[in-house]
């Protein structure tokens, strides 16, 4: 999941004590009033927030993170614009995941060369759903039709299924372990669930399956839901 | 022959001795070791709870030593009390600075505290007798960013700094008992051991150091990552710990063969690491990656055992409670998750 074009993108850092720098870094570059910081900090903090510039390749500057002209810079911040950084931080995580192809069906795959086609082939951000089905095996019905309704939901995810038999591993798949969903990304196998039906009641729905695959962090969130707009209520002085 | 030049070779002397010393004992690798052991299978985690009210990019969280409560901070400028059975937020604490990187929660569970780019840690009681959250102590004293801190008691909490240095604090009077210095790069975390009588820490010189909480000395230094390490915990025994770096390894140090003993990488692998824990045995290791994903380890025969929360890469920070029943994650979407 990672070393592909987007995400090598990414700034270098996101997470962790350099995670914070780097959002604060950028705050003040593109949020803050241009004239409340002079051009040459804002030069300073281009600078720093490129990992690659650095001209001055002694060990001692590579080791420290933080210039002590920036710690300078550290002040206190309009609340305001920290509010519309942090929706624009989200809102931007939210466009740069939800980037790639969209489908709104469930394919057929006919051959295991199809089958591995799809595992290895689709944009590396799209997840690929593969429902190993076979006739007359309880639930592969139902479960067809539930993927059939998630599909339409879910446009970046590509659903799948393809018969047993078709595999070309039919004794992989014995009945009792139909119908399996795996979920894969960029080629790797994130999920396998084999008889899926033994975790779902005897009569389930699309959003039982939806609910299912939502608790293994296999599915994206479907709207943009997280900026509820009231604030918390505090308790302390 | 000057003084210099003597203590010059002396210390190369004494280098080349820590190498031998290291090589001797080296008589086999984990992997060898581990060869015959069963794999611990697939781990698919679930979901169990979601914790819902920060709103902004979780930056930290550390669960309280009861397994039930975790404190979490936010881009959003609070620190929130959970309880993480019935997703209540019990405290909502305003911070003054949005910038924070680290929070910890006491063992008794009466404080909590934290600190980010104002150099300071704060300390806040949450057992006051008018029910409320107050601010009790900001300790300030370190000239960098506070990457982490962690409670020995409610008397004294060690810290870690971007200053270079790491310091004991006595928490009544504010004032450092112990600085530890000898990195040459910015600290970013540090674990206490089991037996809080010393503590590892992290920083951006590659290393990582053993450090005796009483006296302040360095007992053992460790090299082999090839950057900055951001991330280090303690193995559940005491006698070893695991680091995460940005050149996108995880590393399995022991104490008392005072080198590396397996490295956990792949080939598809290429983005650092800034997060890490142990399950409650060890068996398992959870690394939470710079592109938000998250990888499961089997510590001792160092294959992947998983991928948590596959799609929509969500991991910024994790902790798993003290009972192993639980592992948390905060996310750039603003909420915590419950797994296990």
């Amino acid at each position: 999941m990672s070393g592909s074009p987007e995400i090598e993108e990414l700034p270098a850092t996101q997470t962790g004590p350099k995670g914070v720098i780097h959002d604060w870094r950028k705050f003040k570059l593109e949020s803050e009033d241009h004239e409340s910081i002079p051009s040459d900090k804002r030069e300073l903090l281009r600078q720093m927030s490129n990992p690659k510039s650095s001209n001055d390749d002694s060990r001692e500057k590579l080791n420290r993170k933080m210039s002590i002209q920036e710690y300078e810079m550290i002040q206190e911040e309009d609340e305001r614009c920290l509010r519309k950084y942090r929706r624009q931080c989200m809102q931007e995580m939210h466009e740069r995941l939800s980037f790639g192809p969209k489908f709104d069906a469930v394919f057929e795959l006919d051959s295991g060369e199809a089958f591995l086609d799809v595992i290895e082939k689709e944009h590396h951000l799209t997840l690929v759903v593969v429902h190993i089905y076979d006739d007359g095996i309880t639930g592969c019905d139902s479960l067809n039709n539930c993927l059939t309704c998630l599909a339409a939901e879910y446009s970046t995810v590509k659903f799948c299924r393809i018969r047993a038999s078709a595999t070309g591993a039919g004794e992989r798949f014995s009945d009792d372990v139909l119908p399996a969903l795996l979920v894969y990304k960029a080629g790797e196998l994130l999920g396998n669930f084999m008889c899926i039906t033994k975790h779902l009641n005897e009569e389930f729905f699309a959003t039982d399956v939806e609910n299912f695959l939502n608790e293994y962090g296999l599915l994206p969130e479907k709207d943009f839901a997280a900026c509820p707009v009231e604030e918390e209520n505090v308790d302390v002085e | 022959m000057s003084e210099l030049e003597q203590l010059r070779q002396e210390a190369e002397q004494l280098r080349n001795q820590i190498r031998d010393a290291r090589k001797a004992c080296n008589d086999s690798s984990l992997s060898q070791i581990t060869a015959g052991l069963d794999s611990v299978g697939r781990i698919q985690m679930r979901t169990r709870r979601t914790l819902r009210g920060h709103l902004a990019k979780i930056y930290a969280m550390q669960w309280a030593t009861d397994s039930r409560l975790l404190v979490s901070a936010s881009q959003d400028g609070k620190l929130i009390i959970w309880d993480s059975y019935s997703t209540n937020k019990i405290h909502a604490i305003p911070l003054r600075s949005s910038w924070v990187m680290t929070c910890a929660y006491a063992p008794s569970g009466s404080y909590a505290a934290c600190g980010g780019l104002d150099n300071i840690c704060s300390i806040y009681s949450l057992k006051t007798r008018e029910g409320n959250v107050r601010v009790t102590r900001e300790l300030s004293g370190h000239t960098g960013y506070l990457s982490c801190c962690r409670f020995l008691d409610d008397s004294q909490i060690v810290t870690s700094s971007g200053d270079t240095t790491c310091a004991l604090w006595d928490i009544e009077t504010g004032q450092q008992t112990t600085t530890f210095t000898g990195h040459t790069g910015d600290v970013m975390s540090l674990s206490l051991s089991p037996d809080s009588r010393t503590f590892v820490s992290g920083a951006c010189d590659a290393s990582s150091k053993l450090w005796d909480i009483r006296d302040g000395m360095c007992r053992q230094s460790f090299t082999g990552h090839v950057s900055d390490i951001n991330a280090v915990i303690f193995f559940p025994n005491g006698n070893a710990f695991t680091t995460g770096s940005d050149d996108a390894t995880c590393r399995l140090f022991d104490l008392r063969a005072d080198q590396e003993l397996m490295m956990y990488s792949h080939d598809n692998i290429n983005c650092g690491i800034t997060s890490v824990a142990f399950s409650k045995s060890g068996r398992l290791l959870l690394a939470g990656y710079d592109d938000f994903n998250c990888n499961v380890w089997d510590t001792l025969k160092g294959e992947r055992a998983g991928v948590l929360a596959g799609h929509d890469n969500r991991v910024s920070c994790l902790g798993i409670s003290s009972d192993g029943m639980a592992l948390a994650t905060g996310s750039w979407d603003s909420f915590l998750r419950i797994w296990n």
